[in-house]
């Protein structure tokens, strides 16, 4: 999101482009498990990586290479997280806290879809698997237990939402369309989406009336007879250019007669308004402007702000349960490795004294094998346990890091 | 009254006592989770207080000589019968917040006349006075709910000519939604009260030489009875709709409460038992 859109642009195509962009990112020394996520607003690369410093160097620069982007470029728009602080990106992306648009749903199955794309190529491992599935468990936590998604954040649903507190079931209402702006055309489709029928579109220009007619499957009809088609709809949309008021509340109220006073929801979007403020007065109509609206979303955009506290609370427990199971993943590796480092070094120097040991009789030759086995497992006794318990002093990670290289355990 | 009576109406209250709770809670949190377990609640209440009014018919042959306690606990009873029949309907579980008070009103009304005596004087004691007792009940428990729609109506209406679109106007129900409850409530009133007239007619006519219908109850009951068939007549035939259909129910309701009192403190009639 810190990428201006014409470096977002070269990322996505180049990621795009790509087919073995899965395979090219576990090729990179010390990459463990990756997978990629490409949305419009992010390009963004997971990855397990050791903790060779060149691994995280090379997975920098790797999205510059794809993208083609120069040095400064890259340096300019990349951002890191690492540890903790990745896991808490993750878990507040696929919970839409970091989206354009807070709480939208679409983030979640873009997150879905890049994992599926990652296990499909084998680029997943332990940590990613269980990462991401922990990452969809804190999404839906956060959409049951949180409000954040609940009321709408754009103009044209939070018509649909006044409209469905008036009508409650919109089945079968009629909408009239005036003027055919890119706004109404949207607020149309969410209003056919839930059940409204018989729409009609009138409009200066017979072309773009026509146009829409056929795509919602309704007609045309042209700016002098919307007073007769007044008294057939309930929902009325208004968006036109026009400098003066299109409809006057007189109008409205002989309408309101014709139609034996049921409910008419009025929605003005244009801007002069299009439709005399005096109508909303008249008894069983609901007139809306766009300010009317505006404040709505901006009541509905405050509120999840306010259920993103409470997600951040959900998020961070999370956070910790995923961090913890993580820890004691790293003990275990490294107490298995010591151990078999210590196993081969037994077995090699018990190979090289063969010809010495074979002159002992049998038993004498188990109680030697005794004798090492004993010392081994007393030296190795305290490094183990100290790896398994929590150390107040260092970080079980740190502990790791620090018994690999003592031992020499990567090489 | 015995102790399983006693138990059985008395837990009917506390039901009672926490379903309005938790519907009043639900409104003021704005959690609907609230109301739908008041409603189990409140259908728990229903239950008891069928269990104690068929007790009390079957113990005492009590069906045409309901005592006091039993009227008052019918009435609670027709009031959430009828609410809970509309939920099933119509979803609108925040009415509950509105209807609730009242039966918990009706209930507490029939605790307090716990002294068992028997209601109506021994020359009324026949089925036909039951049936227009049972009716008329039915009928102005209708009105009740019709006019609390109303009010809510009313609420949810100024929020919307206010553009306000807060946690409030979520949870109370839509207005067409409201507007039908209130239809439906008015014509199913005005049919049981139209059914318990004729029946009480029925039996003042036979038991009754003369003189009845200048009873001053009679004449009140006539009076709702044609102002609510005026209000249904409007709504149906001539289309009176939305907030002032809505205001109409609401006043209706008021007067009829308000003249049922002083028809009660000022005039002595052949209904004073009620």
């Amino acid at each position: 999101m810190t990428a201006p859109l014409a470096l977002r642009e070269k990322l996505f195509a180049g990621c795009e482009e790509k087919k073995n962009l899965l395979a090219e990112l576990l090729a990179i020394a010390g990459v463990r498990e990756a997978m990629y996520l490409t949305t419009c607003n992010r390009v963004e690369i997971l990855a397990v990586i050791d903790g060779c410093e060149g691994a995280e160097r090379n997975l920098c620069a790797y999205p510059g290479k794809v993208g083609s982007l120069t040095t400064p470029e890259t340096e300019k728009c990349l951002y890191v997280h690492r540890e903790e602080a990745a896991v808490r990106h993750l878990f507040r992306v696929a919970s839409s806290l970091d989206s354009m648009i807070m709480g939208e749903a679409q983030i979640l199955g873009q997150v879905k879809e890049a994992y599926r794309r990652a296990l499909e190529a084998h680029a997943t491992g332990a940590v990613m698997n269980r990462l991401l599935h922990r990452a969809f468990r804190t999404a839906k936590r956060v959409r049951t237990e949180t409000a954040i998604a609940a009321n709408p954040v754009s103009v044209s649903f939070a018509a649909v939402e006044l409209a469905k507190k008036i009508f409650g079931e919109l089945n079968g209402k009629k909408v009239l369309l005036i003027g055919a702006g890119e706004m109404a055309e949207l607020t149309a489709t969410h209003l056919l989406d839930k059940g409204a029928k018989d729409i009609v579109i009138a409009n200066r220009t017979g072309s773009q009336a026509l146009t829409l007619a056929d795509k919602f499957h309704g007609r045309t009809a042209v700016l002098e007879d919307i007073n007769a088609e007044l008294g057939e709809a309930d929902i009325v949309i208004s968006s036109t250019g026009a400098s003066s008021y299109i409809l006057q509340a007189d109008v409205v109220k002989q309408s309101q007669a014709r139609r034996k006073n049921r409910m008419l929801l009025l929605i003005d979007i244009a801007v002069p308004r299009d439709i005399d403020p005096a109508a909303g007065e008249l008894e069983n109509v609901y007139l809306y402007n766009i300010d009317n609206l505006q404040d709505i979303v901006d009541d509905n955009m405050q509120s999840r702000r306010n259920e993103a506290m409470k997600a951040g609370v959900i998020i961070e427990e999370e956070v910790k349960m995923f961090c913890d199971w993580l820890k004691g993943l790293e003990a275990v590796p490294t107490i298995v490795s010591l151990r078999a480092k210590a196993e081969a070094i037994v077995q090699t120097e018990i190979a090289r004294a063969a010809p010495w040991l074979q002159s002992m009789n049998e038993e004498d030759q188990h109680k030697v094998a005794a004798l090492i086995g004993s010392i081994v497992n007393k030296l190795l006794h305290n490094p183990v346990t100290a790896l398994k318990e929590e150390n107040i002093e260092f970080e079980s990670a740190q502990l790791a890091a620090v018994t690999r290289q003592l031992f020499q355990l990567d090489e | 009254m015995n102790n399983a009576d006693f138990l059985l109406f008395n837990l009917a209250i506390a039901f009672g006592v926490l379903s309005t709770a938790g519907y009043l809670l639900s409104l003021f949190l704005k959690r609907v989770a609230l109301a739908r377990i008041s409603t189990w609640i409140l259908l728990a209440s229903f239950a008891l207080m069928t269990v104690t009014l068929l007790l009390s018919v079957s113990k005492e042959a009590g069906l045409i000589n309901p005592g006091r306690r039993d009227f008052f606990l019918f009435c609670a009873w027709s009031v959430a019968g009828i609410y809970l029949a509309l939920q099933l309907k119509t979803k609108t579980r925040v009415l509950g917040a509105f209807v609730t008070p009242l039966i918990l009103l009706l209930q507490i009304a029939a605790a307090a006349q716990q002294t068992g005596t028997v209601l109506v004087p021994a020359d009324m004691q026949n089925s036909l006075t039951l049936v227009h007792l049972i009716l008329a009940v039915a009928g102005e428990a209708l009105f009740a709910l019709a006019s609390l729609a109303g009010l809510i109506y009313l609420i949810q209406n100024s929020n919307l000519k206010r553009a306000k679109f807060d946690s409030l106007i979520r949870l109370l129900p839509s207005l067409n939604d409201l507007e039908r409850i209130n239809r439906i409530c008015l014509l199913w009133g005005f049919s049981f009260l139209t059914a318990g007239l004729i029946s009480g007619v029925a039996f003042a006519g036979a038991a009754w030489q003369a003189g009845w219908y200048a009873d001053p109850k009679i004449i009140w009951t006539f009076g709702v009875w044609v102002v609510y068939g005026f209000l249904l007549h409007q709504r149906l035939a001539i289309g009176w709709r939305g907030a002032r259909m809505a205001r109409l129910s609401v006043a209706a309701f008021v007067v009829f409460v308000i003249t049922y009192w002083l028809i009660k403190i000022c005039f002595a009639t052949i209904h004073d038992f009620i």
